[in-house]
């Protein structure tokens, strides 16, 4: 912002840049004094330790987008630091707990679910209980994101009781990966 | 218990423990005030020193009457009377940004360089004794002589005083939140002859091989149940719930006998359990806390087949119907509804409820519950109500929008006025962090005249402003992002992938109701709501993360999978699949719930887990 040239401004001019000028110079000592009481009681936030750990994310990434860094997270797995391998659908065999019948662990939950006679079909309420509470300090608008659990108010509610999206019955039980 | 731990200082500024003076204060209680332990004031400087040592405290209660604090929680001023201009006495300037009153004679004087400094001139015609003044607009104390702001204990509850008589203050349901913690004293245990005996007969060893930490075992995914799996592994490995369950606080043979002599209450279906690991018996009595031990020693156990949380999963879809279905689930969700399920089935006998947040009721609410606290101010009278909520958890929203590049230091303990909006993300060249996450939770919202708050002292609908702060932190905090939103208006959901970054250490000490409510009464030394010096609070701001649950993928069709700390070397728990990873690829996952642990009870690298 460049500085007025004071000869060319009229008087009245002149009373509002200097009144400005005043007005600045309060705001900026108001700053001033609280950033002194801050720096000089320690009340500052260690921001030496927040800049090390933004810079260390910034690196991790840089690193992991690189094409030479290799697909930990995206690969099939060889072998676990076990040195064992696993099947996609987990082979296990145990009696189930409600029927008694051996079931494969890999569709444990989809055998479960009809079992006990629960599932889509059977829903039962929500059950209420304290810690349902807790949801009440969560911010936000009606609109805004939230998590779709169930909470005591129930206005986020919605008809099937867990979050709204399409299920897809996966022939092999497991959990899809990207 | 009370032994005393060394904690790193990472203060910038050398401060010293002790103050020059130790005054009464109007408080009754302990009156220092400790960030990580240390006294913040710092010395006076000499002519502050011998000002004290010749009036005492009077002149400082002098001062309570001239003091004006503008509503609500407004900047405090010096005024003799409400409606005075102070003028300086050598030119007559009432207009300068820094106008000084001589707290011993109260001539006002002005001080703008470059022009010469009326207040020093002040002092020095005066000397000795008028070196100390007050800055009429800012309720500071100032040396002319040193050319400094000084900082005093007395003065500064003097202005405290002051403000909170200016406006009424109501705690809604604070009463339990002074409870005393019995501490008792630490004493070292080592077993007589015949608790050796009993120890030596009844112990196997367990293969503790060196590059492999203790506990870890895959689960097996039974069917879209990685949501459980990620959160059972992140909670194998929450310290204080890993020990409570490894000492066998929770004995599910005895536990399961107690109820079977009981009632008939929950009984569930005749057939014997086999989730592989055998609660064995007829008539089980529904009980997570069971299966979780059971889980425990089977993930302790050495074995390194993963194991199936099958008599788990049954358990919890019995106590969570709703939840019941072979659907992909919400971890979180699954999280928040696991710990109900062990506070209701073990609190049942000692009816203790959740509310008063103390975690007394159970393990699971010991370790993760805290207590915020939520204050909701008059922004016409400054009347403000307090209520206390107990949490297990805090979940955060992510910025709706991206902060610009440009570089500006973070606002976030300057806010005296409570008006401050802090572009939290603007410092981080856009990137959303949980730091920002949690600045953005505790900042004071105003409330939308559309949300008007009954102000009981105004007694009629004023707008308002709304603060969240951390009255207790418990042992473990979990973090949970909002990535899924939902819109019952327009009738889809949709999920957040923006990264966050996370800290591997984090300080919550900003976050504290004791720090929230020192910033908005301009950070004055005074004891807040909270700052008791009881150990348990006193070192305990201090977190370390350990596990990082992350889903990625679309809403309806994605994986979750859990990072794990241990001995600062970091897993990736994917269903059955255990494998090691660089921390890089941790930094840069996608956050969704962080546990992190209290630094005193977390095992650092080096330290073996296992006792020798």
């Amino acid at each position: 912002m460049s500085v007025p040239n004071e000869e060319n401004m009229s008087p009245h001019t002149q009373l509002s840049s200097h009144f400005l000028g005043e007005l600045l110079d309060s705001i900026i000592v108001d700053v001033a004094s609280e950033c002194h009481r801050i720096a000089k009681l320690g009340l500052d936030r260690n921001s030496e330790e927040e800049e090390e750990e933004l810079r260390l994310s910034a690196q991790a990434r840089v690193t992991v987008a690189a094409p030479s860094h290799s697909c930990e997270t995206n690969g099939k797995y060889v072998v676990d630091i076990f040195g064992q391998t696993h099947p996609t659908v987990a082979n296990e065999v145990f009696d189930c707990m409600n029927c008694g019948r051996p079931i494969v662990a890999g569709r444990f939950a989809p055998h479960l679910e009809k079992c006990m006679g629960k599932g889509r079909k059977a829903r039962v309420k929500a059950t209420r209980s304290s810690t349902a509470a807790q949801n009440r300090y969560s911010r936000g608008s009606p609109v805004s994101a939230y998590s779709p659990y169930s909470n005591s108010t129930g206005t986020h509610k919605l008809s099937n009781g867990t979050y709204n999206h399409t299920v897809e019955e996966y022939s092999n039980g497991t959990c899809e990966e990207p | 218990m009370s032994f005393k731990i060394q904690l790193p200082c990472y203060q910038p500024l050398p401060l010293p423990q002790i103050s020059v003076h130790s005054p009464p204060c109007h408080q009754k209680a302990n009156h220092h005030h400790h960030i990580n332990g240390h006294d913040p004031i710092p010395p006076p400087c000499p002519h502050l020193a011998d000002f004290r040592s010749r009036n005492g405290t009077k002149p400082f209660h002098l001062f309570q009457n001239c003091l004006r604090i503008k509503p609500p929680h407004g900047r405090a001023s010096i005024r003799r009377d409400p409606s005075e201009v102070p003028r300086c006495g050598a030119c007559g300037v009432s207009s300068a940004p820094r106008i000084y009153a001589c707290v011993t004679c109260a001539a006002i004087s002005c001080h703008a360089p470059p022009e010469p400094s009326h207040a020093a001139a002040h002092a020095a015609a005066m000397a000795p004794g008028h070196e100390i003044s007050v800055d009429v607009d800012r309720a500071e104390l100032f040396c002319c002589a040193c050319r400094d702001y000084v900082y005093d204990r007395d003065f500064d509850a003097a202005v405290v005083l002051s403000s909170k008589a200016n406006y009424i203050h109501s705690n809604v349901n604070s009463d339990n939140l002074r409870k005393k913690r019995r501490i008792v004293e630490y004493r070292p245990w080592l077993p007589d002859i015949h608790e050796r005996v009993l120890v030596n007969n009844n112990s196997s060893v367990l293969s503790f091989v060196e590059d492999r930490p203790w506990g870890l075992r895959g689960l097996n995914n039974l069917g879209n149940t990685c949501f459980m799996n990620s959160v059972l592994q992140a909670l194998l490995h929450t310290p204080p719930l890993r020990n409570y369950f490894l000492s066998d606080k929770h004995n599910r043979y005895y536990c399961q006998q107690q109820k079977k002599s009981g009632n008939d209450n929950g009984v569930v279906g005749g057939k014997r359990s086999n989730g592989g690991d055998g609660n064995g018996g007829k008539g089980l009595r529904l009980c997570l806390a069971c299966d979780m031990d059971a889980m425990f020693s089977a993930v302790f156990s050495g074995e390194l087949v993963p194991y199936s949380p099958a008599k788990f999963l049954y358990s919890w879809w019995q106590h969570a119907a709703n939840l019941a279905s072979y659907e992909q689930q919400d971890a979180h969700e699954f999280f928040i509804s696991m710990l109900d399920g062990i506070h209701e089935k073990v609190e049942k006998d000692r009816h203790k409820p959740h509310s008063l947040g103390h975690g007394d009721c159970c393990i699971a609410h010991r370790v993760f519950s805290g207590i915020l606290r939520s204050d909701v101010m008059c922004t016409a009278c400054g009347f403000t109500s307090t209520t206390y909520d107990p949490c297990v958890d805090i979940s955060l929203d992510l910025e709706p929008y991206q902060g610009s590049s440009a570089k500006s230091v973070s606002l976030k303990t300057h806010s005296c006025n409570g008006e401050a909006d802090c572009k939290n993300s603007s410092q981080n060249g856009g990137i959303s962090t949980l730091i920002g996450c949690l600045d953005r939770f505790t900042r004071p919202e105003r409330l939308g005249s559309d949300q008007k708050f009954f102000c009981q002292q105004c007694q009629v609908r004023q707008e308002s402003l709304k603060q969240m702060s951390i009255r207790k932190l418990p042992l473990v905090s979990c973090f949970h992002i909002k990535r899924f939103e939902h819109s019952s208006i327009r009738k889809m959901s949709r999920k957040v992938d923006r990264y966050l970054q996370f800290p591997f250490s984090l300080d919550m000490a900003p976050y504290l109701s004791s720090s929230i409510l020192r910033s908005r009464f301009g950070n004055r030394v005074f004891p807040f709501d909270g700052d008791e010096t009881d150990a348990s609070n006193e070192m305990s701001s201090e977190f370390e993360l350990f596990a990082v649950v992350t889903h990625t993928g679309k809403l309806d069709a994605g994986h979750y999978v859990t990072y794990l700390r241990l001995s600062n070397q970091w897993y990736k728990c994917d269903d059955s699949w255990i494998t090691r990873v660089n921390e890089n690829i941790v930094r840069s996952a996608q956050g969704y719930m962080m546990f992190y642990v209290q630094k005193m009870l977390y095992y650092k690298a080096g330290e073996k887990q296992v006792a020798q």
